[in-house]
């Protein structure tokens, strides 16, 4: 599903990642671990090719990164679901808007689309909330308004990266809950943390990094 | 076309979304596209009042003494040819006398047993050119003429009339470049800015699979929207200052601001066509 091989990527500042090389399978729930700049965002950001490996192979859902065309980009990105740290949701919009906004993309049909956004919103516990503006909910809730949007176009796989960094504790055991029984459904989730504690015991293989490099590779 | 009637609802929301900037960008396309405007009626009604003014030039031509009504017939027709002319009215002998015993009340034959006044004609210079009229050449013309005894004319006036339109006719021209210039730099940087300020919106997008047109599309039409709002208060701003102006004018001086509609389709195209190039380019930049 998800292919790297001996691949590199340095910031301008030098940092990035090295020699990264891993594999993800066909609805897999794997963590990405490390410390905070241990390149985990850059990972993601290779995966959802807002970074281009400076060398080494990536086969992101059967397609080579390097030989895809840019104007083909957003046809894969539609396949992938992401969810960030800071939520990326749109303030001038409502939740219905915000979720509805991946399924307009794809040219989805106005009638289904309202029964999709009702549908998702319920099963990831924001039923009523329909009407409510990101700065009307709470953490918790944005980020699950996030999972809704990348949910809602079925995609393969979900990238989450540092899904509960701005959560509390209880709302972040309540969202990785959530993405695992997502992830139980048959969507493959690679989902990025600095906290240890939140994913140990869990079952689930681990990718662990630290300063650019995998530790265990 | 569900997708394309989200884009274009999009668009329209997004003025309602993003007030603020959106009145910004109106109000600036307003006043500039208003004194534009301004501008073209000033340049367009000191035309037409230079053209009336023109037919109230008045030169008057005297031939000599032996000179016959037909001989003079004559010699106005060559005088007619004469580029910049565009009417010529003889006054015969006879017409003179009738004139000259209307505003003096003297029957001049009576008194002197012969008509002593000259055949002379009326010249009217083209009203229609399109720079300023010397009227000198055409004068040096028609004194040239064999037959021709005297030429008068009022160079002075004509000449501070035709001194002034040209002032007029240039200062306005510098401050329609200058203003037109500034127009295209504040309509292009407020549009900018709205769309500077929607930067998170374009990468988010992006990051959820859209395509380049999908993400620009709503950013034109609201572009656009905003061109032709502004564009609209300031055409009906000036329309309504001109009557107000008219009501005014006709009372005081039986004059009236002559107004083409063609400048209000150019101010619209103007603002639509600034505001599309702009909102094209800006995205395009943003989503590089």
């Amino acid at each position: 599903m998800i292919s790297f091989k001996n691949v590199s990527y340095s910031y301008r500042n030098g940092s990035g990642v090295t020699n990264i090389n891993f594999n993800l399978d066909p609805g897999e729930f794997t963590f990405l671990i490390g410390p905070t700049g241990s390149g985990k965002t850059t990972i993601m950001k290779l995966i959802y090719m807002d970074l281009y490996p400076d060398s080494g192979k990536i086969v992101i859902l059967g397609t080579n990164v390097a030989k895809l065309k840019r104007r083909k980009i957003p046809f894969l990105r539609r396949r992938i679901g992401m969810i960030f740290q800071d939520y990326h949701l749109l303030n001038d919009r409502n939740l219905f808007e915000n979720v509805a906004i991946p399924l307009h993309i794809i040219g989805i049909p106005r009638n289904e689309v309202e029964e999709r956004v009702y549908r998702i919103l319920e099963e990831v516990g924001l039923t009523n909330k329909e009407k409510q503006y990101p700065e009307e909910l709470s953490g918790g809730e944005q980020q699950r308004a996030c999972i809704a949007r990348a949910l809602i176009k079925d995609p393969e796989i979900i990238l989450a990266d540092e899904p509960t960094g701005n959560l509390d504790p209880i709302a972040s055991f309540e969202l990785v809950n959530l993405l695992e029984q997502i992830n139980r459904e048959g969507t493959a989730i690679l989902m990025a943390s600095h906290n240890y504690n939140l994913i140990k015991g869990r079952g689930h293989p681990i990718i662990e990094m630290r300063d650019g490099k995998l530790r265990n590779g | 076309m569900d997708k394309l009637a989200f884009l274009i609802s999009e668009g329209v929301r997004n003025l309602w979304r993003h007030k603020l900037t959106a009145i910004t960008a109106i109000f600036s396309v307003f006043i500039t596209l208003f004194l534009i405007g301004s501008l073209f009626v000033i340049t367009q009604n000191s035309h037409y009042l230079i053209e009336y003014l023109r037919t109230k030039y008045k030169i008057e031509v005297f031939f000599k003494a032996g000179v016959t009504n037909e001989q003079a017939r004559k010699i106005m027709g060559v005088i007619k040819e004469i580029p910049g002319v565009r009417s010529t009215t003889l006054i015969t002998k006879e017409d003179a006398l009738r004139i000259f015993k209307d505003q003096f009340g003297e029957d001049i034959v009576a008194i002197l047993g012969y008509n002593p006044l000259p055949a002379s004609c009326v010249v009217n210079i083209n009203r229609k050119q399109p720079d300023s009229v010397d009227i000198r050449p055409l004068i040096s013309k028609i004194k040239s003429l064999d037959g021709v005894d005297q030429v008068n004319y009022q160079g002075r006036l004509i000449r501070r009339i035709e001194n002034f339109y040209q002032k007029i006719v240039r200062g306005v021209s510098i401050a329609v470049i200058i203003i037109l210039l500034l127009t295209i730099i504040i309509i292009a940087n407020t549009i900018k800015l709205t769309i500077h300020a929607k930067q998170d919106l374009i990468k988010i997008l992006k990051l959820l699979g859209a395509t380049n047109l999908f993400i620009k599309i709503p950013f034109l039409l609201e572009a656009i929207f905003q061109g032709l709002i502004g564009a609209g208060l300031a055409l009906v701003a000036l329309v309504g200052v001109i009557h107000a102006g008219n009501t005014y004018l006709e009372k005081l001086f039986h004059m009236r601001i002559q107004y083409d509609p063609v400048v209000g389709a150019i101010m619209v195209g103007f603002a639509i066509l600034i505001a599309f190039l702009t909102g094209y380019r800006t995205v395009t930049k943003y989503l590089a």
